[in-house]
């Protein structure tokens, strides 16, 4: 499904991209693997997937609290040559907390990693996507950007502005055959939830449909459809994968 | 593995327009289906045979009209009898009516409403009984952005496709616990038949108001539908994906 496609990935530590790093590999995509600390166990991941599905994964450092360390790290990806087929966004960190005790160095932080990082990388990458004159963009945003999650203030504003930003992309980019789409997932079994009471949890999961968790693997599996040509006439969409909340 | 491999799917609509081009999407990601056309027709079956020649899946033409129960009935029962369990239904069959709001005839709006809408809600409710007893299954409606937009000159056509598309959210809510999916496809100005009945005009302003300046073709809507059907959805359900260009 996407085989001899080279694709851009944040947020390849752990998680929804970690996963999406493997379940795209395994469609056959090359991988630029973005992850903001590099360490053996990362780089024997990359190894070992790109192995197991004789696919390339490069491992690449960057700190998205800067904006210079991401400029070094789409230089890196240029420097390869190779045309850039997708981009999937997914880096991002939340610190819950009510928004009468949010610092705002904490909004400020979150706004860096999630918003004006992830916008600068978008920016540089796009340049190439006009000149080759197609590409596939993915946000990831959340359902928290949607409905608005008592505590998540900053992290459901980041959020909501990846949206923003994804129909705004939408439009400027469709001439040039570039599709930007946004994921908003819901309770994914990530880390993320490791702080959520149990009860808190238990009465989230009862409110979808499937009555259960999603899978970081399910998320993956639609961002691989929206890097995919069967998506080629899905562009500016907000595409909900929560097992049925809303 | 296919994308599709061990699906049984019926899909509605498919001697034409999108519906003849979800018949081959589906049958090319390896799924087994039941085709269904308003009637018999030879045109369709040989088309049907070259489909399932070549991509190597059974396909079974089926003939019901959707305002007549009775031979949906009838055909309910050749699946339920067929050892193909079903596992996914395309409700695709619809017609469409231009005519703004005071020129619009009772005759017209039953019309609409009798096939887009309770032909394929009663089509799903029987499906989706024999779904619940195998275990499970994907359900895709196919709606229209003018279900969303309101679009002027599309008020009965419209609403007759957001009531299917809000049925199949609700559906979505009520069969979720028995591992059933729900959702709809809303396409926006689309390549088929269905585009005679706007003028030139209209259709290439609306092409151009969409973010990739074009109309849609057939088969990247059934490349939507497949993908719902498929279990690369599997947590995907009650929703209505867009697939318009960007509008």
């Amino acid at each position: 499904m996407l085989n001899n496609k080279n694709i851009v990935v944040t947020g390849a530590l752990q998680g929804i991209g970690r996963q999406t790093v493997t379940s795209l590999a395994n469609l056959g995509a090359n991988i630029w693997a973005c992850a903001h600390i590099i360490d053996n166990n990362f780089l024997d991941y990359c190894a070992e997937i790109a192995s197991a599905n004789g696919t390339n994964i490069y491992p690449l450092e960057a700190d998205f609290t800067s904006i210079d360390s991401v400029k070094e790290m789409s230089g890196k990806i240029f420097k390869s040559k190779l045309p850039i087929d997708g981009l999937v966004n997914v880096a991002g960190v939340t610190k819950d907390a009510i928004f009468q005790m949010t610092s705002s160095s904490d909004i400020r932080n979150i706004y860096d990693i999630n918003v004006v990082s992830t916008l600068v990388l978008t920016q540089a990458i796009c340049k190439r996507m006009q000149r080759a004159g197609s590409g596939s963009i993915v946000n990831i945003s959340s359902i928290s950007a949607l409905d608005g999650v008592e505590g998540q203030l900053s992290y459901s504003s980041s959020k909501s502005a990846l949206i923003g930003s994804t129909k705004t992309l939408a439009r400027e980019l469709g001439v040039n055959n570039i599709r930007v789409n946004c994921i908003a997932p819901g309770v994914i079994d990530t880390g993320m939830n490791v702080n959520v009471p149990k009860d808190i949890l238990k009465a989230r999961l009862d409110m979808t449909s499937l009555k259960r968790m999603g899978r970081s693997s399910e998320v993956a599996d639609l961002i691989a459809f929206l890097m995919s040509d069967l998506s080629s006439y899905v562009t500016g969409q907000v595409i909900r994968i929560d097992g049925g909340m809303a | 593995m296919k994308m599709l491999s061990g699906k049984n799917i019926l899909i509605t609509g498919c001697a034409r327009g999108i519906g003849k081009s979800m018949l081959e999407v589906c049958a090319k990601h390896g799924a087994n289906i039941w085709a269904n056309a308003r009637s018999p027709d030879n045109n369709f079956e040989n088309y049907c045979s070259s489909i399932s020649e070549e991509y190597k899946v059974t396909l079974v033409p089926v003939y019901f009209d959707l305002s007549n129960k009775e031979e949906i009935i009838n055909v309910i029962k050749k699946i339920r009898a067929s050892d193909m369990p079903i596992n996914g239904l395309i409700n695709n069959a619809g017609i469409t009516y231009n005519s703004v709001f005071q020129m619009s005839s009772e005759m017209n709006l039953r019309e609409n409403m009798e096939v887009n809408f309770i032909g394929p809600y009663i089509l799903t409710q029987y499906i989706a009984k024999l779904m619940i007893r195998n275990g499970g299954g994907s359900i895709v409606s196919i709606a229209s952005s003018a279900a969303i937009d309101g679009n002027a000159g599309r008020s009965a056509y419209g609403a007759s496709k957001a009531a299917l598309s809000t049925a199949t959210k609700a559906l979505s809510r009520e069969v979720g616990i028995s591992g059933i999916r729900s959702n709809t496809i809303a396409p926006g100005i689309t390549e088929t038949e269905m585009l005679s009945s706007m003028s030139t005009e209209t259709i290439n302003e609306t092409a151009e108001s969409t973010a990739l300046k074009r109309c849609g073709l057939p088969h990247e809507i059934a490349s939507v539908a497949a993908f719902l059907i498929s279990d690369m959805s599997s947590y995907i359900t009650g929703q209505t994906l867009r697939v318009d260009g960007g509008m």
